[in-house]
């Protein structure tokens, strides 16, 4: 009597596994992926850069400005704010901007770049902290999740690093 | 300079958020690292803890109070140290320059010491540390003996297991003290987990590669601890 | 032939041709199925290769059926897929964007493909934090088809079909090992496997364990970043450090060491069998699949022949006393089809062992081929197509 009460749940299992096969290009894959993409999730602000803070106009482009992100105690990545140039086509062949990062009112950084011709160039240039809340750093230099300064689909990324001293 | 969007219209953190998402950010890691090493510590404290269990009277209810007790008097023993470390951590400045060298070498140290841990199985210090104390003297008492099991809970709480020292080096570093008893606490759940199958022996005594996969968890974490101090080190002297 | 009512098909005993084909028409109907939209396209490349692995996989499974040897002819498909995903991937991403290396502005655009590898280690930050730390974007984007949430609905959708056997029917890593380990005709190296074994198949777990805990503290795929051997014939982070430095001659020293060589030399999968997590956390899903891989105790004469030719040592002598594999078993079938008494079977659990072994294998194959055509052969053709597009390119540059 168990043996057969076992047999049939094996079975069933059996055709439902076979049933699973059947349904997974035109029903599961689409509802595991469906799951996950609605499941409140987000990528790590040390890849993604993080929210968007602020949108200060310039002639012709915008300078994104986003908020502080601030890698917790383990994470090997140093605090940094992203800030975003956009879009490159309209972008001088020289900028050169002085941006307020923590809307202050005040200038915190002086970003300076050359935007290259070629889209696969990575452009050249400097970020001057005019305050001890930032870091310096020109480019080509360290490239790292906190220092940045890169053409990332239809903008020029520029990372600034946060001095951890303060 | 025209600000054309403010940050009011777009998502950004809230104080609140960003405090609920650094503690929750914060009590998984403590979590994982007690997992991780969980194994080590089961491994470490388990030849203390279960030859002790195997000679009280059987029953799963005598086991899990006196596992519950343990476990309390191990959290205990858990809090107090990260009140110690934190207090010896905050003595050291944020902008020390010699920081970086501080926190290579201690891992340096901490992956050499995991080696010679995972060496030296089954004869782990906790153990030694912990069974030298006359209140838990193994195998002298037919009744279940509470003041034993907080005692040996305490023992093992506050024996400086490398494990134990990574959190403490971790808890060392945070800003405020609140901070760090959460995160030991967080660390001793993780750890704790681990513990459960002492609840039913017969389990232990069938998975000796338990042991053996918790000696490698302390190999691997040794490399581990081993690379990243010697690149901080390298990172150090390249840029300074 | 012998007898057809005996439980067991030996590998020499050949099913009927006309009931051979009978029992593959379900998969060629599958097949078409899964590539009747590339079959439609207007590209030649893309047809062809659709074609060729249409043909590919349903003469595959009839020979699977015909001769009731599973393992020979999942190789073939399992090594094709080994050797020709690299070319299929290295080709594209050559063709995007000019190099094998993953530039950190496209991490930063969130570009990377998602790898199924990642998965165990997203676990904890998820959950807690709600953070993805893989530097890839949770949607299909233009720029990245392979988001987040298409490859895990994809792998869980697999797995919970195939539970381990992802591991023989779905991963395309393992057949990199699979070709190595199927060079030589005996294994130059035995013993010391054979001695080490019960110790080395554990660090799966412990690497497992540590990488899960590591990446959730340090939130980073440190599996991806530090151990994947893999990453030499896929893509790497772009070398700009002594950090970057060192892991990418980590790589290339366990391609070389786990995939290529020791395979060669003991005729194992020495990855999948010694190293990686991810087969660790694979073997959890085992649990919930109703398919195995049971030793009939009436029949076994303790000879191990199948723990010798089990190519991820899923077989000890305890475990053969039992009856059973160990918890790693991907069903590849090379015990079953090894085993001269018949004894190593495929088997339904909750029914009587040896009873319908047969029946078991089957029903297991239909799903499992399934899978191995929809996800396997969709890459097979895929490379395919990368290749007969580049062929005249080459065959010019030859004349050169
Ligand atoms: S063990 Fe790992 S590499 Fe091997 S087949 Fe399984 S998932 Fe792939
Ligand atoms: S036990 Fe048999 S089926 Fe399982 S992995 Fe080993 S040879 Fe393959």
């Amino acid at each position: 009597m168990r043996a057969s009460i076992l047999a049939i749940l094996a079975y069933t299992a059996a055709g439902l596994t076979l049933a699973a096969a059947a349904l997974t290009p035109f029903l599961l894959i689409g509802a595991f992926s469906a799951g996950v993409a609605h499941a409140g999730l987000h990528i790590d602000p040390a890849y993604s850069g993080g929210t968007v803070a602020r949108i200060l106009a310039r002639p012709g482009y915008n300078i994104t400005v986003y908020q502080p992100v601030r890698p917790h105690l383990l994470q090997r990545v140093d605090p940094f704010v992203q800030v975003a140039f956009s879009p490159t086509g309209s972008l001088p062949a020289r900028v050169s901007d002085e941006v307020d990062l923590d809307g202050d009112g005040q200038p915190d950084v002086r970003i300076s770049f050359r935007v290259p011709g070629d889209p696969h160039a990575r452009p050249q240039g400097e970020v001057v902290a005019l305050n001890d809340r930032y870091r310096s750093f020109s480019m080509p230099g360290r490239y790292s999740f906190s220092q940045l300064l890169v053409r990332s689909g239809d903008a020029i990324v520029v990372r600034v690093p946060l001095n951890k001293a303060r | 300079m025209t600000t054309v969007t403010d940050n009011s219209s777009l998502p950004h953190y809230t104080a609140r958020s960003m405090a609920i998402h650094s503690l929750s950010a914060f009590a998984g890691e403590a979590l994982a690292l007690g997992l991780a090493t969980g194994p080590v510590c089961l491994a470490s404290c388990g030849p203390v803890v279960l030859p002790w269990m195997l000679v009280q009277p059987r029953g799963l209810r005598t086991h899990s109070t006196q596992l519950s007790l343990f476990l309390a008097a191990r959290l205990a023993g858990y809090l107090l140290f990260a009140a110690a470390v934190w207090t010896a951590g905050s003595a050291i400045p944020h902008a020390w320059v010699g920081r970086s060298w501080l926190l290579g070498g201690t891992q340096l140290l901490l992956a050499g010491a995991l080696f010679v841990y995972a060496a030296g199985f089954p004869h782990p210090r906790c153990a030694r540390s912990a069974s030298a104390a006359p209140l838990v003297h193994i195998g002298d008492s037919p009744h279940p003996r509470r003041s034993g099991a907080a005692t040996l809970g305490f023992l093992t709480g506050i024996n400086l297991c490398p494990p134990f020292l990574v959190a403490g080096v971790r808890a060392a570093l945070l800003a405020t003290l609140p901070s760090a008893l959460i995160y030991f606490a967080f660390f001793f759940i993780g750890t704790s987990v681990w513990f459960a199958p002492f609840l039913s022996l017969s389990v232990v005594r069938r998975t000796p590669s338990l042991v053996t996969v918790a000696r490698m968890v302390a190999v691997l974490l040794a490399c581990w601890y081993g690379v990243s101090g010697a690149l901080i080190l390298m990172e150090k002297v390249v840029y300074g | 032939m012998a007898s057809r009512s005996s439980a067991v098909l030996h590998p020499r005993v050949f099913r009927s041709v006309g009931r051979s084909l009978l029992l593959t028409l379900p998969m060629a109907l599958w097949s078409l199925l899964m590539f009747t939209p590339s079959l439609r396209q207007s590209r030649r490349d893309v047809t062809i290769g659709s074609a060729i692995v249409i043909a590919f996989m349903t003469t595959l499974f009839y020979l699977m059926v015909r001769t009731g040897n599973t393992y020979r002819w999942r190789r073939c498909f399992f090594v094709a897929l080994g050797f020709l995903f690299p070319i299929g991937f290295i080709s594209a991403l050559i063709a995007v964007r000019g190099t094998m290396s993953i530039p950190i502005e496209r991490m930063v655009s969130g570009d990377t493909p998602f790898c199924f590898m990642v998965t165990p280690m997203l676990v904890i930050p998820a959950a807690f934090t709600r953070t993805i730390i893989f530097p890839g974007s949770i949607l299909p984007t233009s720029s990245n088809p392979h988001s987040i949430a298409v490859m895990i609905g994809l792998w869980l959708a697999m797995t919970l079909v195939l539970g381990k056997a992802w591991c023989s029917y779905g991963c395309f890593f393992g057949g990199i090992e699979e070709g190595f380990a199927a060079v030589r005709k005996r294994a130059k190296i035995r013993r010391t496997v054979d001695k080490f074994a019960p110790r080395l198949r554990l660090i799966p777990w412990a690497l497992l364990i540590v990488v899960v805990a590591l990446s959730a503290a340090l939130m980073e795929p440190i599996y991806c970043m530090w151990l994947c051997p893999f990453k030499t014939v896929t893509e790497y982070p772009a070398v700009h450090s002594v950090e970057t430095a060192i892991q990418m001659g980590i790589f290339i020293v366990l391609f070389a060491g786990l995939v290529v060589v020791l395979p060669y030399l003991t005729k194992k999968r020495t990855q999948c069998a010694f190293f990686c997590p991810f087969g660790a956390f694979q073997s959890i899903f085992n649990k919930i699949n109703p398919f195995e891989i049971r030793i009939d105790r009436e029949k076994c004469v303790d000879c191990t022949l199948c723990q010798t030719t089990c190519p991820t040592m899923a077989l000890s002598k305890e475990s053969i006393r039992e009856g059973k594999t160990l918890m790693n078993c991907m069903k590849c079938g090379a015990c079953v089809d090894s085993c001269n008494k018949d004894a190593a079977v495929w088997h339904l659990k909750g029914t009587r062992v040896g009873l319908h072994p047969e029946r078991a294998r089957l029903l297991f194959l239909y799903g499992a081929w399934a899978m191995a055509t929809m996800f396997g052969g969709s890459i097979l053709a895929n490379s395919l197509a990368t290749m007969i597009r580049f062929l005249p390119k080459i065959h010019s540059m030859l004349l050169k």
